[in-house]
């Protein structure tokens, strides 16, 4: 029982985890919540069916090519949805924008996929029971995020200039960093990585539009419990969220476990609001 | 030129004979209007599809048979999309814009729980196939039919093959986490503690979970020695047959007719993972054990083939769509009327009425018409043209 928790609840959670981080990506160079970000999961599993299954594609042309889609779905996203909302920040119209894009998304798919969860394709082949690739693909491919990430934020200049309109945007384009360019590059990284996260799960969600909504759902609980804008807490965050949600599906079962998920869930952010990583919101005065 | 008192009094009389006279002929002239509820797009799409195809099949039948004592059959299609909101709309504009004799549908329980009100406040005479149990009731719906099982008959079905034929005598009961799936496992599970069968395990279960292993787990721990599940999600369903073959473990499904779906083909890690699966079915659309259909579903097959196609849906939706059409045209050939009180009168005489999807048999004070005994249980990977082998056990 104990192995099951841990490979599935690690599975679910590197899923949740690389959700967390799509939502960080994008709130890092534009302060907005996009709630796109699990539908970009769930494109993830939807594109990478179609190229493989439909269209007969390997997996090492069907990966690139659901990356890039969803890369664009993030761009077109920034375009429609955030960036006309973005001088009203107060006002939270990107509640409003983004949700009604991720709905755009999900009906389409809905129309033109199907409303039942279609298969997804074994992506290697390797491994059975506990150590089937399902269960350590996603925590693999988290991995490889968080560590790409890393890289580029620390190594790279195009990485820094992130960090630094993450930081203070204003002081940024006061340097002459191209702003706007970052965002839509960052929306494209969101894209990317969210859409990563339905591929290598796809064994385990399948192709599935509801996923969408799922997804959007228990991929910000992460980014609550780690800190808005706080990519490792998000990746503790949801692997935390996978192993506890895994272990009261094994204890209470079934919709119990969602009750257990959430009571948690409010009790953590009594305790620390601003969650479990971040660090309270600063407010001159 | 004067009107007089006596003209005009005449005139009226005239005109009201004319009138009078006029009617009945443009009555026996004007086609019969069959308002068809339908989910034809949507999440619960697939079964109005299949019901449709047989509505269009029998209605084209009739209409080149020269109509109902000459009147044409006409179909008025009003898609609903599953959402109730939607068939409410339809139903008014069917009932006072389109002004139909009789309503077919909707297809599913959601739908007819916010509809069958409406069309009892209209005297509107309405069939249709949905299993929820209170959507029958000859004292507040007296315009309402039902032709296909109720959920209690299909429960009973379940109940007495995982108990006479399996022998199981702890049985874990799933359900998904929606309206239907609460409800549905609840009275299965009331139903089987009622015949002293210990209930070890009673779950409702999301049905978008990605791993099935702890609920399955529970139930292997627990000694189940059936489970039972009703829902009509695939995913769910194809995640817990795999599971159930990667714990080695060779317990028997019971249940839902969505167990046979060929979606779940496709989301099956193995094709032996469907093994020792069982669906409620029934007798009119299942293969015997030499792999026959009953005669008269045998004509019907043979009657669509090349115009209808079974490969993609299945023989009862199909069928029971043909029968809606035939009901509807039989009441209105017998009595001569289209009127509601004559649809209805006749519909509550009916004993035996051959259908091809079953036997109907109606009185004023039951309206579940569809013959109990002829729900069973069906082989859920046998399907071939939209039929299935009866579950062994069945002689």
């Amino acid at each position: 029982m104990l192995a099951s928790i841990l490979a599935s609840g690690l599975a679910m959670g590197a899923i949740y985890a690389l959700i967390g981080i799509t939502y960080n990506t994008m709130f890092a160079t534009s302060r907005v919540m996009s709630f796109t970000a699990g539908q970009l999961g769930m494109l993830g599993g939807v594109l990478g069916s179609l190229f493989m299954l439909r269209w007969g594609l390997p997996p090492v042309l069907a990966l690139p090519l659901t990356l890039a889609a969803a890369a664009l779905f993030g761009v077109v996203t920034e375009f429609v949805a955030v960036r006309p909302v973005l001088k009203s920040l107060e006002q939270h119209l990107y509640v409003l924008s983004t949700l009604a894009v991720a709905l755009l998304v999900q009906q389409v798919v809905a129309i033109e996929w199907s409303t039942e969860p279609q298969p997804f394709p074994r992506l290697l082949g390797i491994g059975s029971g506990v150590w089937d690739e399902k269960y350590w693909l996603p925590v693999a491919a988290c991995a490889a995020t968080v560590l790409g990430l890393e890289y580029l934020y620390r190594r790279t200049l195009v990485g820094r200039a992130f960090v630094a309109v993450a930081e203070d945007n204003y002081a940024a384009r006061a340097l002459g960093l191209p702003e706007r360019n970052l965002r839509i590059a960052s929306y494209a990284l969101a894209g990317a990585v969210g859409a990563l996260a339905g591929f290598a799960g796809g064994q385990l969600l399948l192709a599935f539009v509801a996923n969408g909504p799922l997804l959007n759902f228990y991929g910000f609980i992460p980014v609550a419990l780690g800190g808005l804008g706080n990519n490792r807490g998000a990746v503790i965050g949801g692997l935390a969220l996978g192993l506890f949600q895994q272990a009261a599906n094994f204890l209470a079962g079934g919709i119990f476990a969602s009750v257990a998920v959430f009571s948690l869930f409010i009790v953590v952010l009594l305790a620390a609001p601003q969650g479990l990583f971040g660090a309270p919101a600063a407010r001159r005065v | 030129m004067q009107i007089t008192r006596r003209g005009l009094g005449l005139g009226v009389a005239g005109g009201a004979a004319a009138l009078g006279l006029a009617r009945p002929a443009i009555a026996q002239n004007e086609p019969i209007r069959f308002g068809w509820l339908a989910s034809m797009t949507g999440p619960s799409s697939a079964p109005a599809i299949g019901f449709d195809r047989g509505v269009r099949f029998a209605a084209e039948a009739i209409n080149a048979a020269g109509g109902v004592k000459g009147r044409r059959f006409e179909v008025i299609t009003r898609d609903s999309q599953g959402e109730p909101t939607k068939a409410v709309n339809a139903t008014q504009e069917l009932i006072s814009q389109s002004r139909v004799h009789a309503i077919w549908g909707p297809t599913n329980s959601g739908e007819s729980l916010a509809v069958t009100a409406i069309m009892a406040r209209a005297k509107m005479p309405n069939i249709h196939p949905c299993v929820v149990d209170s959507l029958i009731d000859p004292n507040r719906y007296p315009n309402a039919f039902r032709v296909a099982p109720s959920n209690g008959q299909w429960d009973d079905a379940v109940r007495r093959y995982a108990t006479d034929v399996l022998k199981a005598r702890k049985v874990a009961v799933f359900g998904d986490n929606t309206g239907y799936g609460v409800t549905a496992a609840k009275a299965s599970s009331d139903a089987f503690k009622r015949e002293n069968v210990e209930v070890v395990q009673l779950s409702n279960i999301d049905a978008t979970q990605p791993d099935m292993t702890p609920d399955m787990l529970r139930a292997r721990n627990a000694g189940a020695q059936a489970i039972v599940v009703w829902t009509v999600s695939t995913g769910m369903l194809a995640r817990m047959l795999n599971t159930r073959a990667q714990m080695g473990w060779d317990v028997p499904f019971v249940g839902h007719p969505a167990l046979s779906a060929g979606d779940i083909g496709g989301l099956l890690e193995k094709p032996e993972n469907w093994r020792n699966v069982f669906c409620v079915g029934y007798r009119s659309c299942s293969y015997d054990s030499t792999g026959k259909l009953p005669a008269r579903s045998q004509e019907l097959v043979d009657r669509l083939q090349g115009k209808v196609n079974l490969n993609d849906s299945l023989l009862w939706w199909v069928a029971c769509g043909v029968d809606a059409v035939n009901l509807v045209a039989k009441a209105v050939e017998a009595t001569g009327s289209t009127a509601s009180e004559a649809i209805i009168g006749h519909w509550n005489s009916l004993r035996k009425f051959p259908g091809y999807y079953g036997e109907y048999s109606f009185t004023p004070t039951q309206h579940n018409g569809y013959p109990g005994e002829d729900v069973v249980m069906s082989a859920a990977n046998t399907g071939r043209n939209g039929a299935f082998a009866l579950a062994p056990g069945y002689g």
